[in-house]
């Protein structure tokens, strides 16, 4: 048979096509699937950051009938920076969220963060407002930054870092609640519950940024981090957000919604229509949906209230306008 | 509250979390912090032989095989916490061939923009942080880029282990390391982790990165930006209400001959008998500037 051009890069690209999936059946990019037939979501509204936050969010929780009795819960808001805005996860949330597991019968609820720019964990711990809430008992903060570490295999391989080394609070814990604010990010795009597990990497290990995780990319860091320690459930602060130059220098955008959901994909994925982006074009969502969790709509169950069709969409970055394509 | 009487309270604290080792923890586990060790070490050492004797001991059995010492005990990669165990060697006075590994270790360590082709890519492609890669540093791990924390803490080593002898590979380093800090400043001065400027505005300065960097930069020229740095830490240092953060400030505005009277007593106050800061680093910095001008200045680089 004779070879043209054309047959031969038709064959070369089906010859690469083949290599790759047999690459990715024999080496698999991850071992664990945490995804379900069905996830489920609530999204709650609040106007703003009151004391009837806590029965509001007890009310949610309830929907989910969580397993939390006797169990430790880690509570892994985002605190960023001692800076003025919707810069962290509010702590009227925080605190609610502690006293809700508690009266949910957990044993313990632990306060875990590892702050990514600011090295000084008590300066962001008390400007987030964050220390009454802790003067209660049963709720303890832990700095992850400077936990004890503990050698942990990835159970996924997008980085290519094979191994971290995680904090002891975070390992120990049996039921992992990521708390993130919800904003637009200068790297990733968006910055919501899978994306704020950044913050169990230690500083202590990694430092102030992480960078590590950036040289081995965004995406491909969030994957493996949240294949290795799953997100068990998500109370995202889309009350105040953030829209622009976020994670830091964004500005504020009433949303005047808290999302609850017992899977962090179609936690985020929600999230990102209710921003008014499409969730298929943040990276680490279209790939997390393979094994993380579900992003298509006809796969998550609504508990309460739905995604509004009617918002005006969150502003970004200019290299970011491709998260506004249309929704699938 | 006499600031000194408070720390000796709070140092019969800080011995009493001592591990067996020899090392700290930053808090109540049993892994060695190199970072919480130095300090500590540091802070104990000159009122304790004893204590300088083990955190000495401590640290040249931690010193891994390529002159560089980890983050903590456990792990086999040596990182930033060299520059503070080369540090700490050097005011405990024991100099050795441990320090010159560590020296050795230092000079050839460099964050990834040292390398041509990250320098060719930040200078054509990524220009989303302003910075100039032709000035690197020193990373926090192998592997990354330069970050004002670890720089500083690099230079201050190295301007104190070879402040009789210094050769010129040493020198190079030095002011390579000062031009990266300069060029890393925030606009308004000071510094924060390392980026001053990203996607066009301009990020502030945090006070710790702030007081470390100025330490670093303490025998060169007093440039416009030191000054307008060495400015803005005073001015925020009023109202600083963290104890790590405060204790870097006395630190740092100690050796630009600032009055640091006032802060000290603040810092004093916050602390009480130490019983309540759990961050063992912390209240380790804590009594070296409590003890400011009653010591050998850890940090001091001498002219």
């Amino acid at each position: 048979m004779k070879l043209d051009r054309r047959r031969f890069l038709g064959s070369s690209v089906g010859v690469a096509a083949a290599v790759r999936v047999a690459a990715e059946w024999v080496w698999p990019k991850h071992t664990v699937w945490y995804r379900r037939p069905r996830s489920a979501v609530a999204v709650l509204s609040a106007a703003e950051y009151s004391e009837r936050i806590e029965a509001l969010l007890l009310d949610g929780l309830r929907l989910f009938r969580l397993q939390v009795l006797g169990r430790s819960v880690l509570l892994k808001p985002n605190l960023v920076e001692d800076l003025p805005g919707p810069v962290n996860t509010n702590s009227t949330l925080i605190g609610a969220a502690a006293r809700c597991f508690l009266r949910l019968g957990a044993e313990r609820v632990v306060i875990g963060e590892g702050p990514g720019h600011q090295r000084d964990t008590e300066l962001v711990v008390q400007a987030a407002g964050l220390k009454p809430h802790l003067a209660e008992q049963q709720i303890e903060f832990v700095d992850l930054n400077r936990d004890e570490l503990r050698k942990v295999r990835l159970k996924a391989n997008y980085s290519g870092l094979g191994a971290l080394w995680l904090p002891r609070a975070v390992l120990e814990s049996d039921f992992v609640v990521s708390m993130p604010k919800v904003k637009t990010h200068h790297w990733a795009g968006v910055t919501l519950s899978l994306k704020n597990m950044f913050g169990i990497v230690p500083g202590m290990k990694y430092g102030w940024p992480k960078n590590v995780l950036h040289w081995s990319g965004i995406h491909e860091s969030i994957l493996d981090i949240c294949a290795t320690v799953p997100i068990h459930f998500v109370i995202a602060d889309g009350i105040t957000a953030m829209e622009g130059n976020g994670p830091l220098q964004g500005n504020a955008r009433q949303l005047g919604k808290i999302v609850l959901a017992d899977d962090p994909v179609a936690a985020d994925a929600t999230c990102a229509r209710l921003m008014g982006f499409d969730p298929q074009q943040v990276r680490h969502l279209s790939e997390g949906c393979h094994f993380l969790g579900n992003l298509r709509e006809d796969r998550i169950r609504m508990l309460a209230e739905g995604v509004g069709t009617s918002m005006h969409p969150f502003s970004v970055l200019p290299e970011f306008d491709y998260l506004h394509a249309a929704r699938i | 509250m006499a600031t000194s009487t408070g720390a000796s309270v709070i140092e019969k604290a800080l011995l009493k979390r001592g591990l067996p080792s020899g090392g700290w923890s930053f808090f109540s586990s049993e892994q060695a912090s190199l970072e919480a060790t130095c300090l500590a070490g540091l802070a104990l050492g000159s009122n304790s032989h004893g204590k300088a004797v083990s955190t000495v001991f401590f640290l040249k059995k931690s010193q891994l095989s390529d002159g560089g010492w980890p983050a903590f005990q456990g792990d086999s990669k040596a990182a930033w916490t060299t520059a503070l165990a080369l540090c700490t060697l050097t005011v405990l006075n024991e100099i050795s061939i441990a320090s010159d590994r560590a020296l050795k270790w230092l000079l050839e360590e460099r964050g990834k923009e040292g390398h041509w082709f990250w320098r060719w890519k930040f200078k054509t492609a990524d220009r989303n942080v302003q910075f100039d890669p032709d000035k690197y540093g020193w990373p926090w791990i192998s592997g990354s880029a330069s970050w004002v924390i670890p720089t500083a803490f690099s230079i201050i080593a190295i301007k104190q282990f070879t402040v009789c002898n210094r050769t010129e590979a040493s020198e190079k380093r030095i002011h390579l390391g000062v031009d990266m800090l300069l060029d890393r400043a925030c606009v308004d001065g000071g510094w924060n982790s390392g980026n001053s400027i990203v996607y066009g505005v301009p990020l502030r300065p945090h006070v710790d990165a702030t007081a470390i960097a100025l330490l670093a930069l303490q025998d060169e020229q007093r440039s416009e930006l030191i000054q307008r740095s060495l400015t803005w830490l005073k001015k925020e240092s009023a109202g600083v209400y963290s104890v790590s953060s405060l204790a870097w400030c006395i630190l740092s505005l100690f050796v630009y001959q600032e009055p640091v009277g006032g802060l000290k007593n603040r810092l004093a106050a916050m602390l009480g008998d130490g019983r309540d800061i759990r961050n063992n680093a912390t209240l380790a910095t804590a009594i070296l500037a409590l003890k400011c001008g009653e010591m050998i200045h850890p940090f001091e680089v001498l002219r």
